[in-house]
This record gives C-alpha cells, sequence and structure tokens, in this order.
C-alpha cells in the first residue's frame, strides 16, 4: 500500500526519533526530579513541583512561544548557545526534541514522585541499618519497588512527545524531513485539501499508536492473560 | 455540515378538559422553543456575519469590520484569518462563512469550483506587491533575488506553496529567475504570510517572502530589502458565500470593502488600488 | 556492653511539640522499656540506630561514639556505620525479594541484590537455625506472621550486631507464638552474646526477658523495680 520512499514513512521515522530522544530526556530528568520531590525536605518544594508542572497546563502553542523568545537568536539561552556552540535550536530536530521533552515532562515526573511516595519509609530504613550505601538502596529497593508506576509515567510521556505538535510547530517549523512530524504532516495536507495525504498518516499514526498501547499492555507486569 | 436550519416544532397540548391551548400561548412556547433552537444550532444571530480573510489583511480588515459595523447599527462583523489555503478548506468542509477575501485567484478559482461562492458577486477589491524583507539589523547586501543564493543567507521563509498565496507567489517569481532549487533547500515553510513576517523580526531567518503590506506592519523589526519581481499582478479577489444565510449583510459588507471609504482604509494600510 | 546515652530531640508536628529527653546508662545485656503509645519509645531505638539525629547530647555503646555534639568535634555515624540491628513493628521485609534474599541483604553492599538462588552458608544457618530451609523461595507475602518476624530476625542478626532494638516484635503474634519466639529470642541472645534493648507493651515480654526495665513516659525514662 504505501511504497518505501512515501513521505508518510519519513514523518513516522522522524516522529519517532523525535518522540525516541525527548522520552529518553524526560526518562532521566523526570525520575531524578521525582525522587528530589519525593525525598527531599526543603522550603519551596511544593512550590518547586507546581513551577514544574505548568508545562501540563499551559496550552502547547504558549510554551512554543516561551521556547521560542527563550531558544531563538535573540533569546538569552539561543544566543549563548550560538556564542559558545555555533548552535541553533529554532528549525532543528533537536529542538522539536526539546519542544517535545518540555511538554511530555510532567507526566513522567509526577507518577515517578508518587512512585517513590508509596515506598515504605520502613523499607528504606531497614535497608540502612542493614549497613548498605543510600546509592545502593536506591537500585536495589527504591526503584524495584516503584519502576511500575514511573514506567506508566514514561509511557505516558513517549505517547504525548509522539503527538505534539503546538510547541513543535513554533519552535521547530516544518520541515519535510527534517521537522516535519506526521502530526504536522496532517496538518499541512488537510491544509492543503489534500484529503488522500492526510488519510494515510493519519492512519500510519493510529496504527502506530495502537502497537504501543498493545506493547504497554503486554509489558505491564501481573496483567490476567486474556485466555485462561 | 453545520447544522443552520433546526426543525422547530410547536407543541400542542390539550388542557385537561380536552380543550386546545389558546393560539396565543402557543405560539409563546413556539418562539421560546425556536430561540433555543437556534442557539443551540450555532447559527449566527441575526446581523452577525463570518468575514474569513487572508492573513495580510488582518490589520487592515480589523478596522474596516469597526467602520462597517459603526455604519450599520445593528450588525456584527466576525473576523476569521489565515492562510488562503487552509480558508478555502474550512469552508469546503461546512464551516459557516459567509464573505472570502482571498490572496490570489487561485483560491478564489477553486471556491468558485466547488460551488462555495457567488460568483455573481466576486470582485478584486485590492493590489499587493511581493517583496523580500529582512531583519532590522542586517548589513548583508541583499538587492534582488540571486543574493539569497548567498552562503550567509541561510534560511529564508516562504509560505507553503500548497497552501498559501505569498508562497506560491514566491516560487513562480524564483523558478522565473531559475532559482527555485537553490532557494527551496532552504526555505522554512510557513502557515501563513504572518508567521514569515514574524520569523524575520526574530532574526530567526535572513530573509523572507511577505507582501509590502505585511512590511509595513513590522516597521521596526525589518526592512524591505526588494521588491519581487512578477510576471503578473497580486490581485486580492472578494465574494459572499454561496450557502451564507446572510446573504443581504454579506452583500452589504463586500459593497462596503469596495466603497471609497473601504479602499481608503485599505489605502492606509499600504494595498494599492484594484 | 556499656551503654551511655543522654540526648534531646526535639518533633514539631502542626501545633503539638514534643520533647525527647533520654538519659540511660547501664551494662545491662538487656533493657526493656514499657510506656504509652507516643511517648517516644520508637524515636528513642531510631536514634540510637542512626536513623534519626538528636538535636543535643551524646550516644555511645559498647564505649563507641555514635553521636555526640561536641563543638568541634561533632559525630553523627550514619546507621551503615554502627554495629546495630533492628527489628520493625512491621517487620519491614522487602517484598520484592524472597526470603533468602531478605535475609542475605545486608551481607553484599554491591549495587544489586544476591541472586534468588543464590547459596551463602551463612544465610543458610539461620534458615536451619530458625527451621525454614523449606520457605527459603518463598517471598514475604506468601508467609505468616511469626515467619516474617522469623525472617526479619535472621536478617538482622545474620549481621552479627553489637545491640539489637527491638520495636514491639511480638506486637501482632498470638500468645502461644509470641510464647515460642521469646524463648528463640531468649536463646540466641545466649548464644551469640548481643545487647538488646525492646520496647514492649507486653508484661510477660518484661517479665519473660526483662534485664533492666524502664517505663517512657512523656519523652523521659524512668527505672522500674525488677518484675518477679
Amino acid at each position: 500500500m504505501l511504497d518505501v520512499h512515501d513521505p508518510a514513512w519519513t514523518a513516522l521515522f522522524l516522529s519517532l526519533k523525535v518522540a525516541g530522544w525527548s522520552t529518553a530526556i524526560t526518562t532521566v530528568c523526570g525520575v531524578a526530579v521525582g525522587l528530589l520531590l519525593a525525598k527531599g525536605r526543603f522550603p519551596g518544594r511544593d512550590l518547586l513541583d507546581t513551577v514544574l508542572t505548568l508545562p501540563m497546563v499551559l496550552p502547547p502553542t504558549v510554551l512554543g512561544y516561551y521556547l521560542l523568545v527563550l531558544l531563538g537568536r535573540q533569546g538569552p539561552v539561543g544566543q549563548w548557545l550560538q556564542q559558545q556552540w555555533g548552535l541553533n535550536l529554532i528549525f532543528t530536530w533537536q529542538g522539536a526534541v526539546i519542544a517535545a521533552s518540555v511538554v511530555a515532562f510532567p507526566l513522567v515526573f509526577k507518577p515517578a514522585r508518587a512512585a517513590f511516595e508509596s515506598i515504605d519509609d520502613q523499607l528504606e530504613m531497614a535497608a540502612q541499618v542493614l549497613g548498605v550505601s543510600r546509592i545502593a538502596i536506591f537500585w536495589r529497593v527504591t526503584l524495584p519497588l516503584a519502576w511500575r508506576g514511573i514506567l506508566a509515567g514514561i509511557l505516558l510521556g513517549f505517547a504525548r512527545a509522539l503527538g505534539e505538535f503546538g510547541a513543535t510547530l513554533m519552535v521547530a517549523g516544518s520541515i519535510p524531513g527534517k521537522t516535519q512530524t506526521l502530526s504536522v504532516a496532517v496538518y499541512e495536507a488537510v491544509q492543503a485539501g489534500d484529503d488522500a495525504s492526510a488519510m494515510k498518516l493519519v492512519l500510519v499514526i493510529s496504527v502506530t499508536c495502537c502497537v504501543i498501547l498493545l506493547l504497554a499492555t503486554y509489558l505491564a507486569p501481573g496483567r490476567k492473560p486474556a485466555h485462561p | 455540515m453545520a447544522n443552520r436550519y433546526v426543525p422547530v416544532y410547536i407543541a400542542q397540548s390539550q388542557t385537561p378538559h380536552g380543550a386546545f391551548m389558546p393560539v396565543f400561548q402557543l405560539s409563546r412556547r413556539g418562539v421560546l422553543l425556536g430561540a433555543i433552537g437556534l442557539v443551540w444550532s450555532g447559527a449566527a444571530l441575526a446581523g452577525e456575519i463570518t468575514v474569513s480573510a487572508a492573513s495580510s489583511l488582518t490589520n487592515a480588515f480589523k478596522e474596516v469590520a469597526q467602520r462597517f459595523e459603526q455604519q450599520h447599527p445593528g450588525s456584527k462583523v466576525l473576523l476569521n484569518f489565515g492562510a488562503s489555503g487552509a480558508l478555502l478548506q474550512q469552508m469546503a468542509k461546512g464551516a459557516p462563512v459567509d464573505v472570502l477575501a482571498s490572496a490570489d485567484q487561485e483560491t478564489m478559482d477553486q471556491a468558485a469550483q466547488q460551488g462555495l461562492i457567488l460568483t455573481s458577486g466576486r470582485r478584486n477589491f485590492v493590489r499587493n506587491t511581493l517583496v523580500v524583507v529582512v531583519p532590522a539589523g542586517s548589513t548583508r547586501s541583499m538587492r534582488g533575488l540571486q543574493d539569497l543564493t548567498q552562503p550567509a543567507v541561510q534560511k529564508v521563509a516562504i509560505g507553503n506553496p500548497a497552501s498559501v498565496p505569498v508562497g506560491r507567489y514566491s516560487q513562480r517569481a524564483l523558478e522565473a529567475a531559475k532559482l527555485w532549487p537553490a532557494v527551496q533547500a532552504k526555505a522554512i515553510h510557513t502557515q501563513n504570510v504572518r508567521q514569515s513576517l514574524d520569523y524575520v523580526a526574530r532574526g530567526e531567518v535572513e530573509a523572507g517572502f511577505v507582501y509590502h503590506t505585511d512590511a509595513l506592519v513590522q516597521k521596526g523589526k525589518v526592512h524591505v530589502a526588494f521588491t519581487v519581481p512578477l510576471a503578473g499582478v497580486i490581485h486580492y479577489p472578494i465574494a459572499p458565500a454561496a450557502s451564507s444565510s446572510h446573504i443581504v449583510e454579506a452583500r452589504q459588507f463586500v459593497n462596503y470593502v469596495l466603497s471609497p471609504a473601504g479602499q481608503a482604509i485599505l489605502a492606509q494600510h499600504g494595498f494599492l488600488k484594484p | 556492653m556499656q551503654l551511655n546515652l543522654a540526648f534531646r530531640k526535639s518533633l514539631h508536628t502542626g501545633q503539638t511539640r514534643f520533647d525527647l529527653d533520654v538519659a540511660l546508662h547501664s551494662s545491662a545485656s538487656r533493657i526493656v522499656i514499657r510506656g504509652p503509645s507516643g511517648a517516644g519509645k520508637s524515636m528513642m531505638l531510631k536514634a540510637i540506630a542512626g536513623l534519626v539525629k538528636p538535636d543535643s547530647g551524646h550516644i555511645e555503646v559498647g564505649g563507641e561514639t555514635y553521636y555526640t555534639d561536641h563543638a568541634r568535634r561533632p559525630i553523627h555515624r550514619p546507621p551503615q556505620a554502627r554495629r546495630v540491628g533492628y527489628l520493625f513493628q512491621d517487620y519491614a521485609l522487602f517484598p520484592h525479594l524472597n526470603v533468602r534474599q531478605n535475609i542475605g541483604f545486608g551481607l553484599s553492599k554491591r549495587w544489586f541484590n544476591p541472586r534468588k538462588h543464590a547459596a551463602d552458608h551463612r544465610v543458610d544457618h539461620w534458615l536451619n537455625a530458625l527451621g525454614m530451609s523449606d520457605l527459603a523461595h518463598h517471598y514475604p507475602r506468601e508467609l505468616s506472621g511469626g515467619q516474617q518476624q522469623r525472617t526479619a530476625l535472621a536478617r538482622a542478626l545474620v549481621m552479627q550486631p553489637d545491640l539489637l532494638l527491638l520495636d514491639e516484635p511480638f506486637a501482632a503474634l498470638d500468645p502461644d507464638l509470641r510464647h515460642v519466639l521469646r524463648d528463640e529470642l531468649d536463646r540466641f541472645q545466649q548464644r551469640l552474646g548481643f545487647s538488646m534493648i525492646l520496647i514492649t507493651h507486653d508484661d510477660e515480654d518484661m517479665r519473660a526477658l526483662g534485664g533492666e526495665n524502664y517505663l517512657m513516659r512523656a519523652g523521659r525514662l524512668h527505672k522500674m523495680e525488677a518484675l518477679t
């Protein structure tokens, strides 16, 4: 049905690339921040949680605007990147990754925090008295007990990154092969009245999401099988 | 398809004694049901029209709409701006639009082909010129299209030719100068002409194709490098929608745009006489 | 073993404030502490274990200073550096590890847990001593209260602590089982020679196990006459 050189494939691979990198970033940052907020006792902790949750409630176009202002050639971060490394993130797939990461971040760190908080304090106390270092406790007790909740957040973050549109469009533009992700491609096809392309792209993205969801369901441990 | 006409049933009811209720009371209930039905169907109230206009007309049409409302008390103009291609798609999919003003003939031709406009009411109402703009502080030499091929020019904002008229004009001009392949490689496709303008104003791109009228909007942040030579003239057409439920007001709006008062406003914003 | 404790800790929860002011100097090998709930008994054990840092004072166990607020050389040894064992009221067994892995938990300081079927003669010794060899691969949720208690005890004792802290260890068990476990604890202590501080509500515990008996009330310890 679709031949190998179809632009739909390019858009799909680009979407998966952006979502993949974005998920890698949000996983590391989200777990770290979730741990910090769960275990840390410092003034302003809840305020920090609120600020970091903002991308979840702000409209993506508003986020895109803030990112454009920050990362653009006239923005503080953009200028610094330009001067230090001659880098410009606008109109690049790396910029799309940043946009997707910002948008997906709250979806990862909030479940991670909840997962860490659900662990009984006494378990970590017992491990300490038994002579195991705090880092070892994290890998041997905390993470094994929290990983399911964390994984749920990661999958949510991946799905969100895959579908990201508003912020991505503003920051990365729509350059076929470079930054035109599936969502953006659908939008442009509709605008141009190209219903055939739009349908094809929508089909590709729907099938991809179904596959991800099935994978997530299959991977989630403790599920009873459908057939006895 | 937007549901314009909601069937309104006037209920008849009997009093406990079997006689019919007086007509006067029935009419009241019918009017109430009808009003509720109208509100629920989402149709514009009497005297309200929706005007879909190309992005380049944003500033000018806001003023035109304001003055129109002053001239026609009781009327209300709802403005909807976007790339002409996008506006066409909205109408094609059934959006309740009363007037369409596009930035090129091609879009209006497609609209006519799909039976979306009243061809008898179609008129050209302004002319515009295509220019290349650069960020205000730019010192790069930019005198003609071939300067866009310089290596120093890394990104050029051009509207997506598939749906944005200014993009189509730009492509045509570049093809005529045999520069399209070279410049296309650096093109950043935008969703509408104002997005191109914004990118130039922010300095995210080294140059952008916009209308002369757009350059005036961001006078402080961009300046016009040169006018782009085009084979034809850029004429903007306007027409009332075929399925408009406010055809009288729609025609009134079109007439106002064509009137000396309307034309004066457009001229102030840099548009040229048709 | 000589115990020299004299420390203070203030706890603020909302409006209420609780002050712990503990003084204990004893060379008894068994110390039993009774007292109403909320009197601060658990807090005291946690301070000795190093899980809680006192506000002022000092804690010396067996001649070693675990904590002191000395102006120029303050000490607060982390739990990992204290030769102390702890039995939590709810046992605090690691739910994701089997009995063998739980018991052997503290024997490895690495960042990963001992394997499910790893053989370790020290773990085997304790499994035999407690009659739990056939339960080695079971998980805590599959064990009875008494079995969980024994597992927790083995886990603490395999580390060969100098001092064992027990926070109402038998509270959730029925009287017959309590009797059995008390005897086991008694035998182990006589054989291995560790000192013991036990918190309890049960008079019988005091009578059967008691060396020196104390009453804790409103954060202060009061020595009691031995019960006959």
